[in-house]
Order: C-alpha cells, then structure tokens, then sequence
C-alpha cells in the first residue's frame, strides 16, 4: 500500500476544512443559481404554452388581455367580471360558424384551494392542453385529454379532478364533495366536509366521476365540471338571499341572470394538418371592436410576458455567471492563501524527490475538486431550489412547473465548475511551482 | 565503486555578491563513509548541503553523488534521483503536519522506484527499526525525540547511499541529541549509507573519525581529518 496523491489532497484539504467548506458551498450556490434559473426558464414556458394549449382566443371581461390570460387559463384570480346569457348568445350567433370551438367558461368556486372551471364537455373533446392537437384533423391520433379513471362528466353535479389536484385532496371516483364560493379564508375553513362555513355551497353534493392524466399544465390542478350545476348553485344563493325559506333550487329555477360565464375559449376554424388561419386577424379585429369585451390571444401574450420576463431572465443568467466567476475567484484566494502556509510542505515534498510538475498538477487536481464538489452540491441544491421555485410558482400564479433539467445543459454546468476550479487553481499551482525549497526549510543552518 | 560523493572545483556565491560562500577544490567520501561538517553560523553549510542535493545550482564544478553529475539532471529526472539517492534530516525535523509517522516515511517511498505495495510494511519496518511503535499516530501528537525517530527512518526510507544531515542535534538537549546522534550513525552505518552531518557542537567532534571545516575545504587551514 502506498500514500496516493489523492490521499494527499484530502489531508490538505481537511487540514484548511473551514476554508474548503466554505469555498465549496461558495460555488454551489453559483452553480445552484445557474440550473435552477435555466431549468426554470425552459419549463417555465413549457408550462405556459401547455395552458394556452390549443386555442386561438380567450374572450372575457378582464380589465385586460394577459389579465384575462393569466386568470382564464391560469387560475391566477377567478374573473371579477361576467359575460351574460344574452351576451354569451350574441357572440355564439355571430362566430361560432367561424370557430372550431367556443367553449364556454366560468370561474369562481373552489374545492380547497383548487379552482373549478364550469364548462361544457367540449372542453374535454375539443380543446388540449397540448397546442399541437387539431381536433378537425381526421388524422389526428389519440384524445385531447386522458383518464387515469373513471369518465368525463356528463350530468350536473359531476366533478372531474385535475391530476394535481387530486393528489393533494386525495379524493377518489366515487366521493362526494362540496365547493366553496369566495376567498382563501372560506377555502381553508372547508378543509373537511363537517366544517363549512357560511360560503359553502353545502346543498349541493358533488359527485367525484373521473381523474385526469397528468398534463403538465396549470389545469392540473383544476376541478372541471358542467355550467348548469354551477349556475344552480349560485342562483340557489341568490334565491335564499331573496327568501330564507327556499330550500331547493332546480335547472327550472334558472333565470337569464343566473346563466353567467368567465370566459370563452375560442379556436378559429383551420385547414387539416394546420393550426393556424388565415381568418384570425379578421376575427379579432371584428371582436377587438366590441369594447364590451376583452379578447386575447393567448399565444401571443405568453410571448409578451416571455418578452418581459425574458430581459430579466437574461440578466439573471449574467448574474449567475457572474456569482459563478466570483466562485472561481473565491477558490483562487483559499488556495492562494493556503499557499503561504504550504510552502513548507512544498519544499519538502521536493526533498523527498517530488517534482515542479507534479505538485502542479497536486494544485490543479485540488482546486478542480473544490470545483467538482461545489458543482454536485449545486446540482443537488437546484433540484431542492427548483422545487420550492415551482411550487412558489403554482402557490402563487397558479402557474404548473415542472423543472426540466436537460442533461447536455447540466452537465455543461457541471463542466464549466470544474474548469473553472482547475483554472483558479492556475495562480496557487504557480506559486507552488516557484517555492523556493531552500528558503521554505530553514532554520537550517 | 563510486564515492558516495565526490566535489571537483565547486564556487557558489548568491546573486549580487562577490564573494563565494562556498569554495571546494575536492572533496570526496567513500561509500559508508562518515564526516563532521563544522562551521561558524552563516558559512555556508546549509548552502553545501543544498548544493549537494541539487535544491540549488552551482556557478562552477561539478558534485558528483554515488558517481552521477547531480547538476547534469535536470528537473524531474533530478528530484527522482535525489528522492532515491539522497536522505535528508533537518534541525526542524521537517516532517509532514497533519501525516501520520508512517505516512511520513511512505511519502519518501512515493517518488522512488520502490514497489508501491512494499511502502506501508517497509515504512513500519523502518520505523520499528528506529524505536517507534506507533506508525499511525500523527506525527503532531508524538515527542520531540519520537520527531526525529520518524525523520530519521524517513531519510533512511530509500536506502540512499548519501544521507545530508543538517545541524540534527542543533533543537535538542544534549542527552536527546546524543542518542539522536546514536540512532542516526547506527542507522547510516546499517543501510551502508555515507552521511555527511554539519554542526558547530563541538561536543560532535568525538563521534567522526572524519572531521572537516568549510574554512579548510576553501584552503583556509588545514584539514583536521584523522
């Protein structure tokens, strides 16, 4: 058995532990910095694009198009304004024959914590999440949406679960639920069935008929049901608000006021094998003269938001390439410093026959470690850090991430940290090369 | 058979001055052969020593260990050679901080030819020859006499046929320096090393049949060799 050179460097970095530690986490955290931000960056548009899907228009009566955007598709907010029945008909008689679909929408119930969307069961047939999916191309393969179990609704009263969300309630096919109306206080206060309080709709049971696939989008987290049952919900509240004494309501007690909508998902009619037309500039313009209503295009002002978000985002990448560089600075000060103090131990490894070249190489090999550990530290951080982001990130917009770390990416960043480390170790590795041994051995004589 | 060490013709001085610190027509020493090297402080015997070992380039002549012209090595072939063929011991012990005893002897194992799987059993061995049986504790933690038992076994590590001896007694108190003395002529004498040791205690004379001053070497007095 023989000392190795590895062994070597181990003793010399447990001898300058404080120093080494500190320098590794230094880089970790420029390291952690750097994927989480390019992870985030890449999926965080995967995610937003996957929302929008596959419609053209989101029509609303949001103060503005990426309002309308980010609450009709993203949950951010439920809609603080409606499209009434005779409004919905207006615009349905008008466009629809243009429209692959128009799908009515509306907001506002939650089921702790989750959103509802009511809708139509065109939502399930027509529109996907994926915004490849043309579904008036007969060549078109597979379902726009997938079960993991149970159906699709098809009755009032039915209630189907996004993936996510169904992961965090824990309901199961087959479970009764009742869903709330108003603000987070009222949400939380419904965390069990037995504890509602005043805003729960507590007449009306929901039936758990199906759970989602995952999709990877913000409808994950979603609760999908029809729009009779949510209209008779809210008009049972404001008929007992008219007459305590009233204690059933039916579709039959539906009036025009109560048959309101959120939003309208809309897809331009468009030729087989394309998903874009040539009529869209046309409609929208047409819509865009109806001040009544708000129109976006979805697509659209997710590149606006990327556009804004993406200046920062460069910034951001330069900052942590700047941290990363400092982190190559902070290995060359340790190792420089600890150089003072290893001159001696330099000088007699020359005694004892070791060459320039080799304790070179001893220099460079430790501060390209100091570099790899900084680097797997980092990665394991980014992992954590990404997390956090992403569930920040849907606790706050509503916005479902998943970090992606692309593998070429992230061993690009790996690399760099570890070049980085073996070229800070460049200046101490000099240093050593130049110890003079005579000087670093006395007293001798 | 080549002297362990033969000087032709040697002047160093250091830069910026005029006079050689160190002045030597010849000089040579059998194979196994001991001498006391004594000087006055400052006279250049640490710079000899150096020389010898090739830390340090001559102006002119040549030093000749075990019959290779040092300074006709250059760079790493040179540090292997000394590594092999030349043995250390310093006044400060030198020793490796943070190393365990057997470390330190196995670090001079490193750079030499000798097998890697020979280094962990030869260090201890080696060890154990010079009186210490605690090859794993940090050399940190043992006494100043156990220092120089593990220096000692450190510089005999390659079986060099030279061992550089510089003022080994110099830190001790005379009842350590004598038995370091002991252990360091015993263990030359039994690895059939030369060893050239320095020192300006004059209680060393009685030890070396072969005594010289670098005064004498640079023809100042005579020699006081036997």
């Amino acid at each position: 058995m023989a000392i190795s050179d590895l062994a070597i460097i181990k003793r010399s970095l447990t001898a300058r532990m404080f120093s080494a530690v500190t320098t590794v986490i230094t880089v970790a955290v420029a390291v952690a910095l750097m994927l989480t931000l390019l992870s985030m960056r890449d999926s965080g548009k995967a995610a937003f694009e996957r929302g929008t899907g596959n419609m053209h228009l989101l029509i609303s009566r949001d103060s503005s198009p990426l309002v309308s955007v980010l609450n009709g598709v993203f949950y951010a907010d439920p809609p603080a304004r409606s499209i009434d029945a005779p409004k919905l008909s207006e615009l349905r008689n008008k466009y629809q024959p243009a429209f692959s679909y128009f799908i009515p929408t509306q907001q506002g119930d939650s089921y702790r914590g989750m959103p509802v969307l009511a809708t139509t069961e065109e939502f399930f047939s027509r529109f996907s999440p994926d915004p490849d999916f043309s579904p008036d191309d007969e060549e078109t393969d597979g379902e726009p949406w997938q079960l993991a179990e149970g159906e699709f609704f098809d009755a009032p009263f039915e209630v189907v679960f996004g993936s996510t969300a169904a992961k965090e309630t824990g309901v199961q096919v087959g479970d009764g639920i009742f869903v709330v109306h108003g603000t987070e206080v009222s949400r939380k206060a419904a965390d069990t069935a037995e504890q509602f309080s005043p805003h729960v709709h507590k007449d009306f049971e929901y039936r758990v008929v199906g759970i989602l696939e995952p999709t990877g989008s913000s409808h994950d987290r979603a609760l999908f049901t029809d729009l009779t049952s949510s209209w008779i919900i809210h008009a049972h509240d404001r008929r007992q608000a008219e007459d305590p004494t009233v204690t059933e309501t039916t579709v039959t007690d539906l009036t025009p006021q109560d048959a309101l909508v959120t939003g309208i998902y809309g897809r331009v009619a468009t030729r087989a094998g394309s998903n874009v037309s040539a009529a869209i500039p046309a409609i929208l313009s047409q819509l865009r003269a109806d001040t009544s209503i708000t129109v976006a295009q979805p697509k659209e002002e997710i590149d606006t938001l990327f556009e804004i978000v993406g200046s920062i985002d460069q910034i951001l990448i330069a900052m942590a390439a700047a941290v990363m560089v400092s982190s190559g600075i902070a290995i060359m000060l340790a190792l420089y410093n600890s150089m003072e103090q290893r001159r001696r131990q330099v000088a007699i490894l020359r005694v004892l026959g070791c060459s320039r070249g080799r304790i070179v190489v001893l220099v460079l090999i430790e501060s390209a470690l100091l570099g790899l550990f900084g680097a797997l530290l980092g990665l394991a951080g980014a992992f954590i850090g990404s997390q956090v982001v992403a569930s920040a990130l849907k606790a706050q917009v509503g916005l479902v991430v998943e970090p992606l770390f692309d593998p070429t990416l992230t061993a690009s960043v790996v690399v760099a940290a570890v070049l980085l480390g073996a070229i800070a170790g460049l200046a101490p590795a000099i240093l050593a090369y130049r110890t003079s041994v005579s000087r670093n051995l006395r007293p001798i004589g | 058979m080549a002297a362990a060490l033969d000087i032709t013709d040697l002047r160093f001085r250091y830069p910026n001055t005029t006079a050689d610190v160190v002045r030597i027509d010849r000089f040579t020493l059998a194979s196994g052969e001991q001498a006391l090297l004594t000087a006055a402080s400052g006279e250049g015997k640490s710079t000899l020593l150096q020389l010898v070992a090739g830390l340090m380039d001559p102006g002119h002549g040549f030093i000749r260990v075990d019959g290779t012209d040092v300074h006709g090595l250059h760079g790493a072939k040179r540090d292997l050679f000394r590594g092999t063929k030349i043995g250390m011991i310093f006044q400060t012990f030198n020793l490796l901080q943070g190393f365990t005893a057997a470390e330190n002897v196995m670090m001079a194992l490193k750079f030499s030819p000798v097998p890697k799987g020979e280094h962990r059993a030869r260090a201890v061995e080696l060890l154990s020859t010079t009186g210490l049986d605690t090859p794993d504790r940090e050399v940190t933690q043992l006494s100043v006499g156990q220092q120089q038992r593990v220096a000692v076994a450190r510089a005999a590590a390659t079986s060099p046929v030279l061992v550089l001896a510089d003022e080994p007694t110099a830190s001790l108190d005379p009842e350590t320096g004598e038995a370091a003395m002991d252990l360091i002529q015993e263990t030359c004498r039994s690895i059939g090393a030369a060893l050239v040791c320095t020192s300006h205690d004059p209680a060393m004379a009685s030890r070396f049949e072969r005594r010289e001053s670098l005064g004498a070497l640079r023809g100042e007095t005579a020699s006081q060799g036997a």
